[in-house]
C-alpha cells in the first residue's frame, strides 16, 4: 500500500440554503480544494461523492458545474457515514495505486426534507413503531444515566462545550454560546433531550483532495498524511445489547489505531460524531480517551476543550458546526487537515500533529449503528 | 420526497370491522389480545423478530412461526415530542427484553411517573397513530 496525503480542502459555511441546489453548494468547495491543492482539473483521476439524501447521480450533477466529467464518479451512500465512506474509498484507490489524485466530496441538503427528525427507512420494523434518531440516542442516554449516575445538567455541558467551540468557527451553522440553563430550558424533543441536546438540521458540503506521495511532494507545503482509514458496520443482533457502550466505534478505533501504529494518547485533536450530547461522552470511552463511565469527568476536566490535552470537536462538532448527514465525514477531514497545517484561526489547536475523524450512524433495527468510519491524519 | 400527512404505515388490505395494524408483520391483534409474531429456527433454535424466512444464525430456511412471551423487562425508554409526520405526540418508546433473549422496540402505555429502567412490563395493544383517512392504527404496547 502507498502512503496517501490530503493536498486540498474546501468547505462552505454550514447552514440553511433552501433556495440553492445541491450542486450550488458543492461546487465552491471543489473549486476551493482544487486551488488549494495547486493542481489542474485534469489531474483528477476519480471522484468519490458521499451523500445520503442527494438523490441519483449527485456527483455527476454537482461536478458538471465545474466541467469535471468523463472520469470515474462513484456516488456513496452509508447514512451518516456517507462522506467518510467516500473518503475511505478514495484512500483505498490511491493507496492501492489505481489513482494518483482523487476528489472526495460529502454533501447533503436537509432543508429540502422540511425539518424535524431525519426520515428513516419506512420498511424497518422499529421505524413502523415510531422510532426516530433522537429516541435511539435518548434511550442510550437514559440507560447510561441509570448505570453511571450521569445527570441531565452534566449531559447539557456537552452542548455548552460544543457551542463554545462553534462560536469561534466561521463555518459553523450555530455560532452562539449557550449556558447549561438554556440547554435545559429549550423545548423537549426526546426525553432526556431538549432541542439543544440535538444537532441542527441544515445544508452543507465539503471536499478533500487525496493524492499519492509523489504528487503531494510536488504540490504541498505542509504534508498531511492519512495514516489510518477504516469503515466498518454494526454487528446485527435482535437480542440484548449494552446500549451504554459504542461497540462499533470501539472496534473501528482499535483497527485504525493499529493501522496507524498509534494509541489513543497520541491524538491531539479529534472530530467525533456528537449527533446528540450523550454520543460525545460514549465516544470518549470508545476511543479510549477515558475509562468506561468516566466520559463526563473527562469533559468537565476541560481536557477536551480548546487548550486541553485532547481537543474534541474544535469545529463545534455536529451540535454546532452542523450535520448535513453526508457532508459530515468530509467536513471533519477538512477541519483536521487544516488543524494539522495550523490554519484553523480562532479555534486552532496548538501544535496539533495527530488528528482523528469519526462519523457513524444509521438507525436500523438490530444494529448499534449501520456504519462507522474512522480516519487518522498526521503530519 | 417525504410524505407529510400519513403516518409510517405498512399497508394492509382493510376489510370492514377489522382492526388496522401499524405493522402486521410484527403483531397479531384478535380484538382482545396482542401477540408478537416471531420465527424460531427448527435447526438451531435461534429466534427472529421480525420473523425471517432464513435463519441469520445457521442459514436454515426451516423456520417455525412462534409467538414471543408477553412479559418482559424495560431496558430503556424515551418520551418523544417530535415524531415522524402523522405521529401523535407525545408518545413513549422503550426497549423490552423478553425471556427468549429477544429485545423488542415497543410503544409504552405507562404513566410518566411509573416509567423506570428495569420495570416489569406486559404486552397489550392500543391505537397509537392515524392513517391518511383518520382511522386509528393499532399496535402492540407494553404496560406495567
Amino acid at each position: 500500500m502507498r502512503s496517501v496525503y490530503a493536498i486540498g480542502t474546501g468547505i462552505i459555511p454550514f447552514g440553511k440554503y433552501p433556495d440553492k441546489s445541491l450542486a450550488d453548494i458543492v461546487w465552491p468547495t471543489v473549486k476551493e480544494a482544487i486551488i488549494e491543492a495547486n493542481i489542474g482539473r485534469e489531474a483528477i483521476d476519480a471522484v468519490f461523492f458521499g451523500t445520503a439524501f442527494g438523490g441519483l447521480l449527485a456527483g455527476q450533477r454537482s461536478l458538471r458545474m465545474l466541467g469535471i466529467s468523463g472520469l470515474p464518479i462513484i456516488n456513496v451512500e452509508n447514512a451518516c457515514s456517507s462522506g467518510s465512506s467516500a473518503l475511505r474509498l478514495g484512500w483505498m484507490s490511491v493507496a492501492c495505486g489505481c489513482h494518483d489524485v482523487v476528489l472526495v466530496v460529502g454533501a447533503d441538503k436537509l432543508t429540502k426534507l422540511g425539518g424535524g427528525p431525519l426520515p428513516l427507512e419506512r420498511d424497518d420494523c422499529e421505524v413502523t413503531q415510531g422510532l426516530v434518531m433522537p429516541a435511539v440516542y435518548a434511550m442510550r442516554a437514559r440507560r447510561y444515566m441509570h448505570d453511571y449516575g450521569l445527570t441531565r445538567e452534566q449531559l447539557a455541558e456537552v452542548s455548552v462545550k460544543a457551542r463554545k467551540h462553534g462560536a469561534l468557527n466561521a463555518n459553523a451553522q450555530i455560532r452562539t454560546p449557550v449556558t447549561i440553563e438554556e440547554v435545559m430550558a429549550s423545548r423537549l424533543i426526546a426525553d432526556p433531550f431538549t432541542l439543544l441536546h440535538c444537532c441542527p438540521t441544515g445544508d452543507g458540503a465539503a471536499t478533500v483532495i487525496l493524492a499519492s506521495e509523489e504528487v503531494a511532494r510536488r504540490h504541498s507545503a505542509t504534508l498531511v498524511r492519512v495514516a489510518g482509514s477504516e469503515v466498518t458496520s454494526g454487528v446485527y443482533t435482535n437480542g440484548y445489547r449494552d446500549m451504554t457502550w459504542a461497540e462499533l466505534t470501539a472496534r473501528g478505533a482499535k483497527h485504525v489505531y493499529e493501522m496507524a501504529g498509534i494509541g489513543s494518547g497520541d491524538i491531539d485533536v479529534a472530530e467525533i460524531h456528537d449527533a446528540f450530547t450523550i454520543a460525545e461522552l460514549m465516544y470518549y470511552e470508545a476511543f479510549g480517551f477515558c475509562e468506561r463511565g468516566q466520559g463526563y469527568e473527562l469533559l468537565h476536566s476541560g481536557e477536551t476543550s480548546l487548550g486541553g490535552k485532547i481537543v474534541v470537536n474544535p469545529s463545534g462538532g455536529l451540535l454546532s458546526r452542523g450535520h448535513p448527514v453526508g457532508a459530515t465525514g468530509v467536513a471533519q477531514a477538512v477541519e483536521i487537515v487544516r488543524q494539522l497545517s495550523g490554519r484553523s484561526g480562532r479555534h486552532q489547536v496548538e501544535d496539533a500533529k495527530v488528528g482523528l475523524t469519526h462519523a457513524t450512524g444509521g438507525g436500523i433495527a438490530g444494529f448499534d449503528h449501520g456504519a462507522c468510519s474512522v480516519h487518522i491524519f498526521s503530519r | 420526497m417525504q410524505e407529510t400527512k400519513t403516518a409510517v404505515v405498512v399497508s394492509e388490505r382493510s376489510r370492514p370491522n377489522e382492526l388496522k395494524l401499524v405493522d402486521p408483520r410484527l403483531v397479531d391483534i384478535d380484538g382482545s389480545r396482542a401477540r408478537l409474531k416471531a420465527g424460531q429456527c427448527r435447526q438451531c433454535k435461534a429466534y427472529s423478530f421480525p420473523r425471517a424466512d432464513v435463519c441469520a444464525s445457521c442459514l436454515s430456511e426451516d423456520v417455525a412461526d412462534v409467538f414471543l412471551s408477553e412479559e418482559g423487562k424495560l431496558y430503556s425508554f424515551s418520551t418523544i415530542y417530535k415524531g415522524p409526520p402523522g405521529w401523535i405526540v407525545p408518545y413513549t418508546l422503550g426497549y423490552v427484553d423478553l425471556p427468549e433473549g429477544v429485545r423488542v422496540l415497543a410503544n409504552l402505555d405507562i404513566p410518566q411517573e411509573q416509567l423506570g429502567v428495569d420495570l416489569k412490563v406486559r404486552l397489550g395493544f392500543k391505537a397509537i397513530a392515524k392513517d391518511a383517512d383518520g382511522s386509528p392504527l393499532q399496535t402492540y404496547v407494553f404496560r406495567e
